[in-house]
């Protein structure tokens, strides 16, 4: 199946994350169109259950895009998120699947060429991992 | 429970969606959506002319809620929520999706899957819209007009003449006992030791003297300035003739001109031992270094620095300074100037553009920079709001609020922030004791929305959301289960993410809205 | 409180994976508290499996329930018709949860999801250690309040042993000598010559040494006219 798109969720902060990917948006930066952004007010409110959930509904990869740790709106927000999907990440390399799948960023809002990265980081991991449980999904 | 009752209104953006996109799939897509009473075209939303026919659209279609396609929601005008809270429309009820920035002008160069994107994020929303919920935000009378103003410099005095101007009382704590000429009170030999409370009803702590004192304060603005004035580590020993920038200044008004050749260094501490907010320069170094060369060709005038940060047009001082000869050496921390060990009145700096490493003499030192207050450290503890790594106080965003704190009703300016001249102080000061005073002037607070509660009914008081939490908004209550203060809750949800019983719910951002709108964008296969 | 911790998820995978229709049961009480077996960690555990399911192709359900306190029956009783409804049940309380259900259900299939380790005290958040094994007979009066059963490796009682240094333990370096703490806070308390007092060897008979105990208290139990009553009423 050749024409499967990869399919990559990002749970952006509503500070610095979501306010970074505007940003490169409207400094005229492309990114690839499989990413599919999910706005929290924190990324300490992502629930390690949110982003299993996501790989379960059928996301090839997800990641966490919050503000910088030492710069985070909400104090200790983004340490707190980091935590998670270290947690998850924990969890899947024990239920053998690859742990790369998830994945924490920091970004300041600032910084317009970083989302893009981010995302062409992502989605190729995706292209290359393939979906979960193969291609028949 | 009453099915929801959308209304979908698709903003053209003038005419950039229709450029890219099949603006009538979207909306043939939206119509034919389950729950969607009324599409509405609009040709743009944010410069309020179409407002009140989608008002008024809304109430004939006697919609709940609405899911608005078009850019980031931090961009949309505040009257468009008041609009539809008019037409009986709770603000935690409309949707906007971020069409513009998402799928728009990101995959402008592959309009088919941007159109399919932007299908699938209308869907999405539509999944998370059906699960909204009306939030009434609540109203607390703010006790008192007291803003207190941490800091008599020349960004607490401006605060003070701010706010007074609000019709605020101003009081001023000042650590040192100068005399100085403000609006309302000024409290000499004072310090902020402990706070408690919420922004508009804050219980300070104020050690006035040997006194410990209580004081209400409506709002507070931090004007803490820089630290202090000395040369610091091997430097002090070495060089007799330092002084600090505005010494330098007040030497040159006064008509003298020190012995050349003249050195201005960005930090009285180069060594790095306590480098704190210093290591860079500020536009004031410019100005002095030019009205210096201006009064004196003769004197070799050199600008050794980290950073350089002049503000707005004083940067065109730069080509003026190169045009007069001043010598600008830029250093890395790895190489920090030295005292020349051969010859004690050179200094040694290794220059991090060109690599060559120069021995200056020194006639005088000046140095431009003042380090962090050290007392920024216990305010920020007593008030509890986040410090930057450099020793200075956190601003909320550099763009959007640059005097004010990540905590309501906490203010700050000059250089608690990071040094910078008297004029950008002044003015930072100016700002944030309107703002202060502005915020006081409301009489009132708002709190609620979107805050974290606790079904107590789930909850096993184990005490993981107080310990988590960094504005102490959960607390044990008389049940012996956890409560949230929604005065302190900023709406985080950290608590709630880590809630190993699942007993605390983010009101706008709960689980099941997070978790459908990722299942249906999900869902879409673009 | 019981401080338990999950069970490696490929080792949890491979015991339900015989099973089609799989209930996860965790507790909101002690296993809730030391973040091992909530109603959180319940529905990750249920996520994650049906994650790996996914990837290996395989078709099981799952279903995520949490009790108040699953080592009472009262409070499992709530669950029964899940419980019985699914091919096998993983308990996501402590080892006692586990086997209330499996005592009330006995053909019913209980698997344990958790270790459950020790009586522990949180000492900050996400760590805790042991200061209890549950011997029956506490001496902690008389060691300055710290126990020397559960904090010492030998569980000395005229401690401490010789491979005591540095305040250390020989056994584990990371850890403090428990008699170091308990010459210490007897200091403080100025009972020191609390230390020099000889200690017989222990009864060892209320411990576990002695087979399964079972605490009665006559005053509390119902009388079998009561128990009547209640069987009347249920």
């Amino acid at each position: 199946m050749a024409g499967r798109k990869p399919k990559v969720v990002g749970f952006c902060c509503e500070r610095h994350g979501m306010d970074a990917a505007v940003l490169s948006a409207r400094s005229g930066k492309e990114f690839d169109a499989s990413v599919r952004l999910v706005q929290v007010p924190c990324t300490g409110r992502v629930d390690g259950m949110h982003i299993l959930k996501a790989l379960e509904d059928g996301a090839d990869c997800v990641f966490v895009l919050g503000c910088l740790e030492k710069n985070c709106y909400y104090d200790t927000g983004s340490i707190e998120g980091r935590k998670r999907v270290e947690y998850v990440k924990q969890m899947l390399s024990e239920v053998g699947v690859e742990k790369e799948r998830v994945e924490m960023f920091n970004s300041a809002s600032t910084n317009a060429w970083m989302f893009p990265e981010i995302v062409s980081k992502m989605v190729a991991l995706a292209k290359k991992l393939g979906p979960i449980g193969g291609e028949k999904q | 429970m009453k099915a929801a009752s959308i209304q979908v209104i698709l903003c053209k953006c003038c005419t950039e969606l229709p450029a890219v996109l099949n603006i009538e799939r979207l909306r043939k897509l939206a119509e034919e959506s389950c729950n969607v009473v009324s599409v509405m075209m609009v040709d743009a939303i944010c410069d309020g002319k179409g407002l009140p026919a989608v008002v008024n659209n809304a109430k004939e279609a006697e919609v709940d809620r609405a899911v608005i396609l078009a850019c980031h929601k931090k961009d949309i005008d505040p009257a468009l929520f008041k609009a539809y809270r008019r037409a009986g429309i709770n603000e935690f009820m409309i949707e906007i999706v971020n069409i513009r920035e998402e799928a728009l002008l990101p995959h402008a160069s592959e309009p088919e899957r941007a159109q399919l994107k932007a299908e699938t994020m209308l869907a999405a929303s539509l999944a998370r819209a059906r699960l909204l919920a009306p939030l009434e935000k609540q109203t607390e009378a703010m006790k008192t007009k007291n803003v207190v103003i941490i800091g008599a410099g020349a960004s607490g005095q401006a605060a003070a003449h701010a706010a007074a101007k609000t019709g605020a009382h101003t009081i001023l704590i000042e650590k040192t006992g100068k005399s100085l000429k403000a609006p309302g009170i000024v409290m000499p030999h004072s310090q902020v030791v402990g706070a408690k409370g919420y922004g508009g009803n804050y219980q300070l702590t104020i050690k006035a003297g040997d006194k410990i004192e209580n004081l209400d304060a409506a709002a507070v603005v931090i004007a803490t300035g820089g630290g202090w004035t000395q040369l610091k580590g091997p430097l002090a020993k070495a060089v007799k003739d330092a002084m600090p920038l505005y010494k330098l200044h007040e030497h040159l008004q006064a008509g003298s001109v020190p012995k050349g050749p003249v050195v201005f260094v960005d930090t009285p501490d180069p060594t790095g031992k306590t480098m704190k907010v210093q290591d860079y320069a500020w536009d004031d170094t410019l100005e002095t270094a030019l009205q210096l060369k201006r009064k004196a060709r003769e004197t070799q005038v050199f600008v050794i620095f980290q950073e350089m940060r002049a503000f707005g047009l004083s940067e065109l001082a730069y080509k003026e300074a190169a045009d007069l000869g001043i010598k600008f050496v830029r250093y890395d921390k790895s190489a920090v100037p030295k005292i020349d060990p051969k010859e004690p009145t050179n200094l040694i700096v290794k220059d991090f553009a060109q690599g060559d490493v120069l021995s200056i003499k020194i006639g005088t030192l000046v140095f431009s920079s003042i380090p962090a207050n050290q007392d920024n450290q216990a305010i920020a503890d007593a008030l509890r709001i986040p410090m930057s790594v450099d020793g200075g106080v956190r601003r909320g965003s550099i763009q959007r609020w640059p005097v004010t704190t990540p905590r309501p009703g906490i203010f700050v300016c000059g250089s608690a922030l990071f040094p910078k001249s008297n004029e950008v102080a002044k003015a930072e000061g100016e700002a944030a004791g309107s703002m202060a005073g502005e915020f006081v002037a409301k009489g009132e607070i708002e709190f609620g929305g979107s805050v974290a509660q606790v079904t107590q009914e789930k909850c096993s008081a184990c005490l993981t959301c107080i310990r988590t939490c960094p504005y102490e908004a959960p607390f044990i209550g008389t049940a012996s289960k956890a409560e949230i203060k929604e005065q302190l809750c900023q709406g985080c949800g950290m608590c709630v993410g880590i809630c190993p019983s699942k007993a605390i719910e983010l009101h706008h951002y709960t689980d099941d809205q997070i978790m459908a709108q990722a299942r249906e964008l999900l869902g879409g296969d673009f | 409180m019981i401080v338990a911790k999950r069970k490696p998820l490929n080792e949890i995978a491979e015991m339900v994976a015989p099973y089609k229709r799989v209930s996860v049961i965790g507790c909101r009480s002690c296993v809730a508290i030391c973040l091992a077996g909530g109603e959180k960690e319940v529905k990750m555990l249920v996520s994650a499996l049906k994650v790996k399911n996914k990837k290996e192709g395989r078709d099981q359900e799952f279903e995520a329930l949490v009790v108040e306190r699953q080592c009472e029956k009262e409070w499992v009783k709530e669950v029964e018709d899940k419980v019985l409804g699914s091919d096998i049940t993983l308990s996501m309380a402590c080892s006692l949860g586990a086997q209330t259900i499996g005592d009330m259900y006995p053909s019913h299939v209980t698997f344990p999801g958790l270790n459950t380790g020790i009586f522990g005290v949180p000492e900050e958040q996400g760590v805790w250690s042991e200061k209890c094994v549950g011997c029956g007979n506490c001496i902690i009066h008389t060691t300055g309040g710290i126990c020397p059963i559960s904090r010492c490796a030998k569980s000395m009682l005229n401690g401490p042993c010789g491979g005591s240094a540095n305040r250390k333990c020989e056994v584990n370096l990371d850890t403090d000598c428990a008699w170091s703490a308990i010459y210490d806070r007897l200091k403080i308390q100025n009972r020191l010559e609390l230390i020099e007092k000889v200690t017989p060897a222990k009864d060892w008979s209320t411990s576990h040494a002695g087979g399964r105990r079972t605490y009665v208290r006559e005053d509390a139990k119902l009388t079998p006219h009561q128990k009547k009553g209640k069987e009347a009423i249920q």
